[in-house]
């Protein structure tokens, strides 16, 4: 495993632009798993992979973390500490599963203690953004929501776009989260400088991602789990083995967490730290704007 | 306060910082030393409205100061040193806009979010403190130091006046005046201290506190007698600071009265102590010279 990323990174660094001249004067070479695509057909590629599991994208998290990813969610969400009246934007998140924990926490009894009728005002003023790339997961994002009756309360709002490219101002929102997303990115310094654009002073990036094990045994039984099992129950389940082979690889051409922290640093952001949870398996970054 | 601060820091930047690196751990025979390092890693931070400074130059050049001594260790880092320093200031303007919502809302998360309004920042940096409301109380304890050094330093107080019973009695007053605004919240303040994740940091505060009641009274004690007299007080200014939690008296008169109580007691007991020993010595001195006695009559 370790040698077949050594080798493909020496191919990409060194060999590929020898045997390519041409496309790299107008694209470069990028990842696609463990492939090396062009930057434009990456986009598309990572397009087809998730209007494949759209529709069975609930059920294989489930399958596929035993759950856990409910929890992860929960740790992003209570680590945001989302308030009332907050402006929020979560990005890649078209199923809604953090922006419904979003709109719940700022909702719980916690917060309606407090008697004060600006609070109330506030909760209204509330908006929680979900931007996805992919139409068809904010589908199911759009169903669930009438589903949990989150619905109609004017909160949520759904976007189609670009997380290289936001459609919103400059300073407009309070905190900003990307779970499970920032790896199918095609330029991930991209996502970070336009999350440090739309944050107002003081707001927050949080990012929840899978990323790396370093435990050695655990290391090797996540890496069976990864190569041999989790292709074969997409197959079985989903009926895409390709997407979930796919998803493993892009894992591991994730940056390490260390990396990925200072690029979040390059970007702008200040406290920069991140929390590893089941050892590494996903690792929650986060940075304040100034 | 930055006059005292740096003046603190200047002759001691390098010197008190290497001492307490070294010797936290052991018993501190000069405690002078261990908190000019309180006052060197603090003086960086701003402080609320109320404290206007006319002496900026001695300020520049404590911090100054302070470069020279980090560069040799971080100079690859720098690039991203100030930003951190940056991240300190703002958190510690939130918070000190936050203490003006603590009498309505609690030592909460809410009060911290009003607080972030006020001075136009994103509520959401609230998320980003790694104690959430304990970083609000331990940041109005600091707060509450720095202000009693200050009355120390300025000789507001008239200590030099007082004989050291009365000293202490004053000074427990005046740092418990500090809080008496909170009073209302003051229990769920104690309640956050005494949490496992705070509970370091708030002891360390106390400690701090305590020592520098003793250099106000110039207490120079070493060994079992200096942490004798610190536990002592700490006990006093905790029993006091209960006191004042259920005293409705105008202006906290019982509790005035209650903690020059403890004091008198605290300082009978050190005489008690003392008779004890005397007593003792004599004692001895009596069973042994019967004891000698004995011996020779039977020989």
């Amino acid at each position: 495993m370790a040698f077949r990323v050594v080798g493909r990174r020496l191919l990409r660094s060194k060999l590929l632009p020898m045997f390519t001249p041409a496309s790299t004067l107008h694209s470069h070479a990028t990842s696609f798993g463990f492939k090396e695509v062009n930057e434009e057909e990456k986009s598309q590629l990572v397009g087809n992979v998730f209007t494949k599991v759209a529709s069975n994208y609930d059920i294989m998290n489930d399958l596929m973390s035993g759950g856990l990813h409910r929890l992860w969610k929960d740790r992003l969400v209570s680590k945001l500490s989302p308030f009332p009246g907050m402006k929020h934007l979560d990005v890649a998140g078209g199923t809604g599963d953090v922006a419904f924990r979003i709109l719940e926490t700022i909702n719980s009894v916690n917060r309606r203690a407090i008697e004060d009728t600006l609070e109330d005002d506030l909760q209204r003023e509330t908006q929680i953004y979900v931007c996805d790339i992919n139409p068809n997961m904010l589908d199911v994002g759009k169903k669930r929501a009438q589903q949990r009756g989150l619905g109609d309360q004017g909160s949520l709002i759904w976007v189609e776009g670009d997380a290289e490219k936001l459609n919103f101002e400059d300073d407009s929102m309070d905190g900003y989260t990307i779970a499970f997303g920032i790896r199918n990115v095609t330029h991930i310094e991209k996502v970070l400088a336009e999350a440090y654009r739309i944050l107002k002073k003081g707001g927050r990036f949080l990012c929840l991602e899978l990323s790396h094990v370093e435990a050695p045994v655990f290391k090797q039984l996540y890496d069976y789990y990864s190569f041999s099992v989790i292709p074969v129950v997409g197959e079985l389940v989903a009926g895409d083995r390709d997407s979930y082979q796919y998803l493993v690889e892009s894992v591991r051409r994730f940056p390490p967490q260390e990396v990925f922290a200072s690029m979040i640093a390059d970007a702008g952001f200040q406290k920069v730290e991140y929390e590893n949870l089941v050892g590494g398996v996903v690792a929650i970054h986060s940075g304040v704007k100034f | 306060m930055y006059r005292s601060a740096a003046k603190r820091l200047l002759p001691y930047s390098y010197f008190s910082v290497k001492h307490c690196l070294q010797t936290s751990r052991l018993p501190i025979t000069t405690p002078r030393l261990r908190f000019r390092f309180l006052s060197s890693t603090t003086s960086d931070s701003p402080f609320p409205n109320g404290f206007n400074t006319n002496t900026n130059t001695t300020t520049s050049s404590s911090s100054t100061q302070t470069d020279e001594f980090h560069n040799p260790s971080d100079s690859g880092a720098s690039r991203r040193t100030p930003p951190r320093a940056n991240y300190e200031e703002e958190q510690a303007r939130v918070l000190a806009a936050s203490l003006l919502h603590v009498a309505r809302l609690g030592w909460t998360e809410a009060a911290m979010i009003a607080g972030a309004r006020d001075v136009g920042v994103s509520p959401s940096i609230v998320g980003a403190f790694s104690q959430k409301e304990g970083a609000l109380v331990e940041y109005f304890m600091d707060e509450c130091l720095k202000k009693l050094i200050d009355a120390i330093d300025s000789g507001e107080l008239q200590l030099q006046d007082l004989v050291p019973s009365e000293r202490i009695a004053k000074l427990v007053r005046y740092r418990l005046e500090l809080q008496a605004p909170y009073i209302s919240k003051w229990p769920q303040a104690l309640s956050i201290q005494a949490q496992p994740s705070n509970f370091t940091t708030s002891f360390k505060q106390r400690a701090m506190l305590v020592d520098e009641f003793w250099h106000a009274v110039s207490d120079e004690g070493n060994g079992v007698d200096w942490y004798l007299k610190r536990t002592v007080l700490g006990g006093i200014y905790s029993t006091t600071e209960i006191y004042m939690l259920t005293d409705n008296s105008p202006d906290f008169n019982d509790t005035w009265v209650f903690l020059n109580e403890r004091v008198r007691d605290a300082f009978d007991l050190k005489k008690t102590f003392q008779e004890v020993k005397y007593f003792a010595e004599a004692v001895g001195a009596g069973v042994g010279g019967s004891f000698q006695g004995f011996m020779k009559k039977g020989c």
